[in-house]
């Protein structure tokens, strides 16, 4: 591989990466704030694509609005998840939770066939297609909005979390739920929050992501599954080691597929998240002290 | 000087930032009842859930009639003899009564799948034994009549008590009790009270972490008190009432 | 959960319903419906497995199609391309899939939360990847043909009723196997975590051991049924082993109950009986279906379906008892 296509090959994975970090950081919030894992985070990046596709080509809606309403309309469909899947199951155990979100994604994904059809489809770009010169490379400019706005967003998300009074409540959530209600912090709220969150930073990512790479309605399960990887790295605690991870997956995919190994062709690139995974759990079953066992 | 059923030497334990145990030596002779008392956050759950292997220790080690457990885990002390109860009981909500003391059997029997899958008959011959003396260990706390129901149908005293009896079904030659008259009325705890003297006749070395000091007082052979981490006291119920180490660290405290 | 005293009754169901099931194969009968009812007996045998894991060790396998797809697959190529003795390819895919779980899920079940899920659901994806790509002996994405039936001496399991008979011989033993395991001392282990692995884990259970130990169980027996499909079709494709397909099993342990034994053979027959249907009307609508009966299952019932109807069935009773005493 030439230095020139090295550098395609990493900017490539950034930008893949960068979505994988938006997923990624969903499944963060979600987890840290309601110990739950929400196996519907995948599809909230294919509904961003989805809507900004009907909003941006076949509404003819222009971009800014479009992009803004396809984060709105995901965000809620959070909120309608959150409320009537989970906040309606109450006390129950982590199994029927676990249940209720794969029910939720693939009933997701199932109206989005029936909606959208099971061909790819494409909003606009942004700016347009011509490719830009980058470190002898050619990067497309739909590729910088996607890292761009990985960036911005993670940005956002964290002075949210550090300076504003909900963003501190959810941290507060996200450590204890008994110590948050003690201090009048209501925890319904807060979880509510981290879905309509989650759901907005998938949503974006999909809205972003999909002129370049198309979306449509099966590629729910793939990214929920890389997404959840990098925030496997992260130990689902740290939204930065989230970002870190989703770019690191990114980039390995990339350069993989990149490399020719022989037999491994890019049929395989699905696995090599998946591997990744179970390296992960190797490693941290290994390392694990007796009181993370017994808690 | 008998033998320690139990002892720690250098024994600490550290979450995160917050030392919760400071380099304990202490040492529970065999056969007698040992109270642990100490105000609020004087590491007594902390030291309790290392010895029953809930925790790894930070520092030190402790030793069972002489062995290093430090490396054993939990279900690995239950079947060496070490048993304990809860402070919220966890019974086994979806088990009857004589169930939940038959779970505590399974260290001392060995049917495993195999036996099991197949139903033969050493498995059912198993299954008797187990039958038998766990409903010893359910008259031994008074609960017999009991045998039938639904765990979670007693009333909390009753539970307690049932949480003991699975936990004297291990066979264990140390019985540590977690908080037990918590919750428990006046005529409750003078049945609690009665029901140690019982197991400590029976040779079983009992450790109990109480609040509650009439409870304390009145039962336990030995006293350790803890105070922020640290022993600051030793002796029997009387010495330790007049210490005046005690009283200073329970000043501000609510003496029930 | 009411106890129901063995009466009358229960005999009588269980003789009427055994007499029904071996009725079922003639063609005066419901013969026309052999075949489902085979695919339906193949679905339980994977769905108690997936009952008991999720019912048990509180943990949810995404990828169980992994499993019953590894069997069907080995037990194929070794039969077919390399000769092998059908009955001991069943068994060496058997042991093969079991060792395969096991090294999945200990280091899985070792760490708190609920990583199995995820790791399941990987899994399922890389099999399926390895089944469409690895064609030199899987066939390709349009799998293998011309699988040998399964014999006993002289007699060949080549007719459907033949097959009806053995893979609900399969079934039953399973069945049966898995009741005999709940109500052993391993299975009291089992109720003990289910209850409070704390608590478990202070009376002497390796909550962890016996986590795995479920797991790998079910995992065999994804592999026999998995078997059993492969010389019952003659013929696998990676469609079968999807993801999709995971979640149908799923679908059949939630409906059958978590923790149930014999609600799977509700559960499976329910979701096959259900899925052709609305695969035969409505097309690409049986996945919306599905998601809306796992979250509804899980949030009004999370027992599980049959479970709940058992309850109600008991509850009715009751009543009907009661009111003959009071006339």
């Amino acid at each position: 591989m030439s230095a020139d296509q090295f550098v395609q090959y990493l900017v490539s994975g950034v930008t893949q990466g960068s979505v994988y970090a938006l997923v990624a950081l969903g499944f963060t919030i979600i987890y840290a704030v309601t110990k739950i894992i929400n196996f519907a985070q995948g599809e909230f990046v294919m509904l961003g694509g989805m809507l900004s596709f009907t909003l941006a080509h076949s509404a003819g809606i222009s971009l800014v609005p479009a992009l803004i309403l396809s984060v709105l309309g995901t965000a809620a469909i959070g909120a309608v998840l959150y409320l009537l899947a989970i906040r309606t199951a109450r006390k129950a155990s982590v199994v029927s939770l676990i249940i209720i979100t794969i029910g939720a994604a693939i009933f997701i994904r199932g109206i989005a066939a029936q909606l959208w059809g099971v061909e790819a489809v494409r909003p606009p770009f942004f700016t347009g297609d011509e490719p830009l010169p980058f470190l002898g490379a050619l990067i497309r400019p739909q590729a910088l909005w996607i890292i761009g706005t990985s960036l911005v967003a993670t940005a956002v998300l964290h002075s949210f979390l550090s300076y504003t009074m909900m963003g501190k409540a959810l941290k507060a959530s996200a450590i204890s739920h008994v110590a948050a209600a003690m201090v009048g912090i209501d925890t319904r709220l807060t979880s509510l929050a981290a879905f309509v969150i989650a759901a907005a930073l998938g949503g974006l990512g999909g809205a972003v992501m999909s002129p370049l790479t198309l979306t449509s309605y099966n590629v729910g399960v793939m990214l929920g599954l890389k997404g959840f990887v990098a925030a496997s790295i992260g130990g689902f605690k740290s939204p930065l080691a989230s970002v870190v991870g989703g770019i690191t997956l990114g980039i390995v995919e990339s350069l993989a597929v990149g490399v020719d190994w022989g037999p491994f062709t890019s049929a395989y690139k699905d696995a090599i998240a998946i591997i990744l995974l179970l390296l992960i759990l190797l490693l941290r079953s290994g390392t694990l002290a007796a009181e993370e066992r017994a808690g | 000087m008998s033998q320690s059923v139990l002892e720690a030497r250098n024994l600490g334990k550290t979450f995160g930032g917050l030392v919760a145990l400071d380099k304990l030596d202490l040492a529970i002779e065999t056969g007698k009842i040992t109270a642990i008392i100490g105000p609020n956050g004087a590491g007594k759950t902390t030291l309790f859930n290392l010895i029953a292997g809930v925790y790894t220790p930070s520092t030190g080690e402790i030793r069972f009639e002489g062995m290093p457990v430090n490396r054993i885990s939990a279900h690995g002390r239950a079947a060496m003899g070490i048993a304990r109860s809860f402070q919220n009981v966890l019974l086994f909500g979806n088990m009857t009564v004589l169930e939940n003391v038959m779970a505590g059997q399974h260290p001392r029997s060995s049917s495993g799948f195999l036996e099991g899958a197949l139903s033969l008959p050493k498995a059912h011959r198993e299954e008797e034994t187990v039958s038998l003396k766990a409903t010893k260990y359910l008259n031994l706390v008074g609960l017999g009549i009991y045998a039938q129901q639904e765990a979670l149908s007693l009333p909390l005293g009753q539970q307690k008590l049932l949480g003991i009896a699975r936990a004297l079904a291990t066979e264990p030659r140390v019985l540590l009790l977690d908080e037990p008259g918590a919750g428990l009325s006046t005529i409750e705890k003078r049945a609690l009270g009665d029901l140690i003297h019982r197991v400590s006749e029976m040779g079983i070395s009992v450790l109990l972490v109480e609040h509650d000091m009439p409870l304390v007082m009145g039962i336990a052979q030995w006293v350790i008190v803890l105070d922020s981490g640290k022993k600051i006291a030793e002796g029997t119920a009387a010495q330790i009432q007049k210490d005046q180490r005690v009283i200073a660290a329970y000043l501000g405290e609510d003496i029930d | 959960m009411l106890r129901r005293a063995k009466g009358k009754w229960t005999y009588f169901l269980v003789a009427a319903l055994l007499l029904f099931s071996i009725l079922i194969p003639f063609d005066w009968f419901l013969g026309r419906y052999t075949s489902l009812v085979i695919l339906i007996g193949i679905s339980t045998m994977v769905t108690v497995g997936l009952c008991l894991l999720m019912g048990y060790t509180g943990q949810v396998s995404l990828g169980q199609a992994a499993f019953y797809g590894t069997g069907a697959y080995i037990s194929a190529i070794l039969s077919k391309t390399y000769g092998v003795n059908p009955w001991l390819a069943m068994l060496i895919a058997a042991a093969a899939t079991g060792a395969f779980a096991y090294v999945i899920g200990y280091p899985t079940f070792r760490l708190r939360g609920n990583y199995l899920a995820m790791a399941t659901l990987g899994l399922g994806v890389i099999m399926w990847i390895l089944f469409r790509q690895l064609s030199q002996y899987t066939g390709g994405p349009d799998g293998m043909a011309g699988i040998p039936y399964l014999s006993v001496g002289g007699f060949t399991f080549n007719t459907p009723f033949r097959r009806y008979f053995l893979v609900w011989f399969f079934c039953l033993l399973v069945l049966l196997v898995s009741q005999n395991i709940v109500r052993s001392r391993v299975g009291r282990a089992l109720r003990a975590i289910h209850g409070s692995e704390a608590a478990a884990e202070s009376i002497g259970v390796n909550v962890t051991q016996f986590k795995v130990k479920i797991f790998v169980l079910s995992a065999v027996y994804a592999s026999l049924a998995g078997s059993l499909f492969a010389h019952h079709l003659r013929h696998v494709s990676p469609q079968s082993f999807d993801f999709l397909a995971s979640v149908k099993l799923v679908v059949m342990a939630v409906i059958g109950g978590l923790a149930s034994v014999w609600g799977a053979v509700f559960g499976a027959a329910t979701t096959r009986i259900l899925s052709d249907e609305l695969l035969l009307r409505f097309g690409e609508l049986d996945v919306i279906v599905y998601g809306l009966i796992l979250m509804l299952v899980m949030v009004f019932m999370p027992e599980g379906l049959f479970v709940k109807l058992k309850d109600v069935v008991a509850h009715w009773r009751l009543r009907y008892e009661q009111r003959g005493t009071k006339s």
